[in-house]
């Protein structure tokens, strides 16, 4: 082992030393390859966990409550139990359920991580609660669920958070929140305060006060959420979609009262979670509940929800915001006050200012509120709060001084307070190149989408069918949220050399399976096509993040970290003798008298490096060394490494690594057109252009660009939860009234990769997947506003589009 | 979904005896993709008995002119109509309503019978499980008016303090324009006539009636079909619109407008008519027409956005009309 | 899937098919033609025929994916708003969701088994420009534009987003979809106008 690679194990938050590893020639990495898992998906042969059944199991449905907000006070099973078909009955008032269990994985809601199982109340309508039925069939179990005699009390509710926290308003969870609808911040206080303020608005030439909302949008994830539990005689087995199927395990476990090592957790493909469900305290309620129901009746239990019991899956915050925003002539901005007022998840909003610009005058607060609508969480990622106030800080400004924002971006780009030419000493000092990552983006989208010659001030530009011409732009850094830790194996099948990844399913289709197999082949030595991905499905190998967050960045260091040992100890085996007592077998020592570091691999064979024709393929390697009877005899030790990788976070400008990094940047551009006369919104364009360090690879980048701007256009232009103002029903729980978009809703989208490898990943990388979908939604707000001059909240459906434009007369 | 009963007829009587046999307990299934939804969600606090397919009938998907009359069964396919050039040319505007209508998928599945009985959208009446035992379902109120309405019809409900569902077919307000007969196991009955409304229906087909064809007489003049939607495939209209003009020496002769998705049937703009006839096809001529389209329009609490779209839908179909 | 086995009631001959039975019955014993037991219907699936005996609400999704095996149809909306779950039925991309299996007697029916069983060029040129990222809805997607390109076999781009706008992706894979298509397109057409 290098001395630095054991540096990096044993001292692995050293992340500062991430780019220090370029290879000199990449074969794989970077490359355009076949993906690994295409034909399995373009085939259908693909396997989820929705595709698997189980002999004799038995179907489970939980009820939902109809109310916002309801407590069961009476209730009678009598009907439902007797139904035939129908093998158990949990009810919340079950004595084997615990008051309170720790479900969730990660966090349940927001400061609540410990919720009954099966709850007595609803705080949300459609929220599971109250009863599960195992049944025959789904139909039978649903049938039962209606045969339920409930005497509900249905209590007020509030669907809004600034009226959920007024003084006297009904409590929205009396029995969490007895005190009151107030709700403390996720990860952060209720009130931040950086720099000096009130210096900051003294120092402005020109102070602007604005307002705006967001109403709560869902993640739609493809596949519904789903889960086979089956108790083999002691053993759990459990088959579940889960972005994060160890800690499923975890919780299982717990809650079981088994050892981890007695469960058993198969995570095949998941059709698309984008952090919805999985990391709450509610996916794990059915797992739950069905070894519960599995233990009663001895079936495999299975659940899955239907498409509208999932559409609480996840909701980003319905917010609402009022800025103040103090600024100089130039552009600079030197004072931001931003309040919200939220309900669920409450992330913070000014975070990007302190990470991603020179403005360090801030004031944050934050008013959460428990409202009765359903569970906020991070849908593709939680910055979404940060990427709106961002944004919109940054267009408004624009906007009040007649300025182009791409200027405005370069002039308050920056970090922690210091501009570009302080961290461009930064990077000097730390062996970087001083690459201008924002400036770049910016330069590669404006000529890509012609940006100069179409710019124009807001609501200036009226194209000749009649439509009026926006364009917009936002920009952040790549947020990186890459703490945690990842494991991963890489194993030489024993007969033909190959090289097999043994990690936990990590497919959320970000296509990490195949990065890493090109990372394990560069780093190997071994050809693209000699290296797999094949699941060790069960939960024990566990990459960081298969739900996806800068999955490649962490993960790939450890695959990196694997492959490096694994070389080693191919060089290592490669000039001992080989295991073998019959040397009459044919059997001829390699390199023979060579020592490991005179060795080398590539393209699949071991060398010697200064007589490349001294060589053999990794097949003859460890082919056997010979056949006792039909037995082979394997010639060299099993060749298996593992790597890992504890992932504090990238660079942070005060020295020593934090959870931010600082250099790489990114620019979206939207351009719409918006017919004045039905307020419909057309986006003809969209630009990305995304620093992500080093392309691993291209296509996954581009498939996340392209992929997220789709996202990121859907969510903020049709996307919408509604809730009935009247009664808190959701209206629209089906795919026919929630409009994710469709492929004609979608102009063209260029996909721009700049490479600066200043990443805190292998090889200089970042993570992608997050971002576009968080950004490019509020630079469809700023391109709204550029054809209209009005600022339109989001979604920006044609109801608020034409009353922007004053053409909707008030109802009487 | 919950089972039933299911019969496949072998031909329109053996239907309609079918029909006669369950009662009002009995539903006709052709494509399904209205009927099996509503099932699915067990939207109706009654769930059918019985199922009679009508797929199984031979001799009613076709597609034919004869003297300028174009004649479709009711059985054929959206798509198939949305896709035959003859249509395109003699009758545009239902071609372009097909064509408009959903997806492909559906306009493979679903049939023009299908589309212009369907039923309403509204998000009360389809909440799953009968959440909303609305005055539609035969309970006490119509659950739009003090909720979200941002949907529902800008002309009224279909009584006083009535439903306030719209109708959601495309297809609908092309056949109402293009003045088709819509003939049924019992009679013929004009388009405009047939989406008479009682606050629990959308047609005013009796519990055992079908529809067998459709008939449009020859069109004297060109008509056009716009739809306004916030997605351009699947969705149900917001606003749609349906004109065909007769021209004569660049006036207006003869103008049926149809709109739909704004009120509880079809509506057809008489007023936009009456405006437009003498005028010219101009940006003058179609703006006095739409703002007469909408004159009347009384927009509930959520949907006022809704009558500058209706006007826009009636300037643009009628000026593709020109 | 084996083929049920139906035996006669008079002589306890088993046949693979209600059809063969039935005349059998017919022709050994004199017999009148057996009626029709309610709910079996018989298809033909990726050119093999079958015979099941299904309820009215059995959905054609039911049969293929929960009792053929036939998984690569998905289910993401359950209501007919995405696509997921496409067959080619008689030559029309359908949605097995919303289709009843009992209303499948005597069809044709294509899934994605028998597109890529077929070694139809869609599935490379799938791969090739990574049309997917989780997966799910992509079944869905190759069968549409199969029976697109069964109808059409040189659509323009605007006709392939038109024949795939009924296709739901979450993960917004929707650039890749055209090229794919008009690659699969040209490699169909031997390659004379091949776009890459």
């Amino acid at each position: 082992m290098k001395k630095d690679d054991r540096e990096r194990i044993v001292a692995p938050e050293h992340t500062v030393r991430a780019d220090k590893y370029p290879l000199d020639d990449y074969t794989a990495v970077g490359k355009r390859v076949r993906r690994k898992d295409g034909y399995e998906k373009a085939s259908g042969y693909a396997v989820y966990a929705s595709d698997i059944q189980i002999p004799g199991m038995l179907h489970q449905k939980i009820l939902t409550c109809p109310y916002p907000n309801a407590r069961i006070a009476a209730i009678d099973t009598t009907r439902a139990e007797a139904l035939p078909g129908v093998r158990a009955v949990l009810r919340y008032d079950d004595p084997e359920l615990p008051p309170k269990a720790d479900l969730s994985g990660h966090f349940g809601q927001a400061g609540q991580p410990h919720e009954p199982v099966l709850d007595r109340c609803g705080y949300w309508q459609g929220m599971p609660m109250g009863v599960a039925v195992a049944a025959d069939t789904e139909e039978i179990a649903r049938e039962a669920l209606k045969l339920v005699r409930i005497e509900w009390e249905a209590r007020p509710f509030n669907l809004d958070p600034v009226e959920a926290l007024k003084a006297g308003a009904p409590l929205t969870n009396p029995e969490s929140y007895p005190d009151g609808n107030f709700l403390l911040p996720f990860m952060h206080e209720k009130k931040v305060t950086h720099g000096d303020a009130d210096k900051g608005f003294r120092e402005a030439e020109q102070t602007i006060e604005f307002g705006m909302r967001r109403d709560q949008d869902t993640w739609v994830g493809p596949e519904r959420p789903c889960g086979i539990f089956r108790w083999n005689g002691e053993y759990p087995e459990v088959w579940l979609k889960h972005q994060r199927p160890h800690l499923a395990k975890r919780q299982l476990a717990q809650f079981f009262k088994v050892g981890m090592s007695q469960v058993t957790v198969h995570c095949p493909y998941q059709g698309g979670s984008f952090g919805g469900w999985s990391q709450m305290a509610l996916n794990m309620q059915p797992n739950v509940i069905a070894g519960i129901l599995s233990k009663r009746t001895g079936r495999p239990v299975r659940w899955q929800f239907s498409r509208r019991e999932d559409f609480c899956g996840a909701g980003m915050d319905n917010a609402r915001y009022r800025v103040k925003v103090g600024f100089k002539n130039n552009g600079e901005i030197t004072a931001l006050h931003a309040t919200s007022w939220f309900s669920r998840e409450g992330l913070s909003h000014t975070d990007h200012f302190v990470e991603n610009s020179k403005v360090i005058n801030i004031i944050q607060e934050s008013n959460g509120a428990i409202c009765n609508i359903f569970t906020g969480w991070a849908i593709r990622c939680e910055q979404n709060m940060n990427c709106y106030c961002f944004s919109a800080v940054m267009n408004h400004v624009a906007e009040a001084l007649k300025m182009d924002p791409t200027e405005l971006a370069l002039i308050n780009d920056g970090c922690e307070g210091h501009a570009m030419a302080d961290i461009a000493e930064w990077k000097r000092k730390r062996g970087f190149e001083d690459r201008d990552s924002l400036r770049e983006c910016i330069k590669a989208g404006k000529k890509a989408m012609d940006w100069d010659a179409k710019w124009h001030l807001p609501g200036m530009k009226k194209l000749p069918s009649g439509r009026m011409h926006g364009l917009g732009m936002s920009w952040a850094h790549e947020w990186g949220d890459s703490g945690g830790s990842a494991a991963i194996g890489i194993r030489i099948e024993r007969d033909d050399g190959t090289a097999r990844v043994l990690g936990l399913r990590c497919d959320n289709g970000v296509c990490a399976e195949t990065a890493y197999c090109q990372i394990a082949a560069d780093e190997l030595g071994f050809r693209y096509e000699d290296v797999e991905y094949r699941p060790f499905e069960e939960a024990g190998f566990a990459p960081m993040t298969p739900d996806s967050s800068t999955n490649l960045a962490v993960n790939g260091w450890a695959i990196r970290n694997a492959a490096r040992r694994l070389k080693q100890k191919i060089l290592e085996v490669a000039s001992l003798p080989r295991v073998t007592e019959r040397p009459e077998m044919g059997y001829i020592p390699p390199f023979e008298g060579y020592r490991p570091e005179d060795l080398d691999v590539r393209e699949s064979r071991v060398f010697v490096k200064k007589d490349p024709s001294k060589s053999i393929s990794m097949a003859e390697l460890v082919r056997p060394a010979f056949f006792m009877g039909k037995m082979d005899v394997g010639s060299t030790e099993p060749l298996f490494a593992w790597g890992w990788q504890n992932q504090q976070g990238a660079y942070d400008i005060s020295g020593p690594p934090g959870p931010r990094p600082i250099f790489v940047r990114q620019a979206h551009f939207v351009e719409v057109e918006v017919d004045p006369e039905t307020g419909g919104i057309e986006v003809t364009r969209v630009t990305n252009a995304n620093d992500v360090g080093k392309a691993v690879n291209p296509d996954a980048v581009e498939g996340q660009q392209y992929g997220g701007s789709v996202m990121g256009v859907s969510r903020v232009r049709t996307e919408e939860v509604v809730y009935c103002p009247a009664t808190g029903v959701v209206l629209n729980g089906n795919l026919i009234d929630y409009k994710i978009n469709t492929m004609l809703d979608c102009g063209l989208i260029d996909t721009i990769i700049v490479e600066t490898a200043m990443g805190y990943g292998p090889y200089g990388s970042v993570g992608i997947g997050e971002d576009v979908a968080s950004v490019v939604p509020f630079a469809f707000y700023a391109a709204v506003h550029n054809a209209i001059g009005k600022w339109v909240d989001l979604p920006a459906t044609p109801d608020k589009v034409l009353k922007a434009l004053g053409k909707v007369q008030e109802a009487k | 979904m919950k089972n039933f009963g299911h019969v496949n007829a072998a031909t329109l009587e053996e239907a309609v005896s079918a029909l006669r046999r369950y009662g009002n307990r009995a539903a006709v299934i052709a494509g399904g993709t209205d009927l099996l939804g509503k099932m699915k969600d067990e939207v109706l606090p009654a769930y059918p008995e019985a199922l009679i397919n009508i797929k199984t009938i031979p001799g009613l998907d076709f597609i034919r002119y004869e003297g300028g009359t174009l004649s479709i069964g009711a059985l054929t396919r959206l798509e198939d109509i949305a896709t035959n050039d003859a249509v395109r040319n003699g009758h545009a505007a239902l071609a372009e309503a097909a064509h408009r209508t959903a997806s492909t998928h559906l306009r493979e599945m679903g049939t023009i019978g299908g589309n212009i009985c369907q039923d309403i959208r509204c998000w009360y009446y389809r909440n799953p499980q009968n959440r909303f035992p609305c005055l539609r379902k035969g309970g006490g109120r119509c659950y739009a008016i003090d909720g979200d309405n941002r949907y529902h019809s800008i002309f009224g409900g279909s009584v006083e303090k009535g439903c306030y569902a719209v109708h959601p077919s495309d297809t609908a307000p092309a056949l109402v324009a293009l003045d088709a007969t819509i003939t049924t196991t019992r009679r013929a009955i004009r388009a405009e006539d047939f989406f008479q409304v009682s606050a629990a229906k959308t047609t005013v087909l009796e519990d055992d009636e079908i529809v067998s064809r459709i008939d449009l007489p020859p069109l004297v003049g060109k008509s056009a079909f716009v739809k306004f939607a916030l997605r351009k495939a699947i969705d149900f209209p917001i606003v749609n619109c349906a004109a065909a003009i007769g021209l004569s020496r660049g006036k207006v002769r003869s103008a049926r407008i149809c709109l739909n998705a704004v009120h509880v049937k079809p509506y057809r703009a008489v007023k936009a008519e009456e405006a437009i006839i003498g005028k010219a096809i101009d940006e003058a001529g179609v703006e006095s027409s739409a703002a007469a389209a909408v004159a009347g329009a009384k927009p509930m609490s959520h949907n006022a956005y809704m009558v500058p779209i209706a006007k826009a839908m009636v300037k643009r179909a009628l000026l593709g009309c020109k | 899937m084996t083929t049920p086995s139906y035996p006669c009631p008079y002589c306890a001959a088993p046949f693979g098919s209600h059809e063969a039975l039935k005349a059998h019955v017919v022709a050994g014993h004199g017999a009148e033609p057996l009626p029709k037991p309610h709910g079996l219907i018989a298809l033909t699936v990726n050119g093999e025929r079958h015979e099941h005996t299904v309820e009215p609400n059995t959905t054609l999704y039911t049969l293929i994916h929960d009792r053929m095996g036939l998984t690569g149809a998905k289910m993401f909306c359950d209501r007919g708003a995405c696509g997921s779950c496409t067959v080619i039925m008689d030559g029309r991309p359908v949605l097995s969701c919303m289709t009843l299996a009992i209303e499948c007697d005597g069809k044709t029916v294509e899934t994605i088994e028998g597109v890529a069983a077929a070694k139809h060029p869609l599935i490379e040129t799938y791969v090739k420009h990574h049309c997917m990222q989780c997966g799910y809805c992509t079944p869905g997607f190759v069968v549409t534009a199969k029976a697109l390109l069964d109808k059409n076999p040189d659509p323009t781009e605007e006709e392939i987003r038109e024949a795939l706008a009924g296709n739901l992706c979450r993960c917004g894979t929707y650039p890749q979809h055209p090229r794919a298509v008009t690659e699969a397109a040209g490699l169909l057409q031997g390659g004379r106008h091949e776009k890459g």
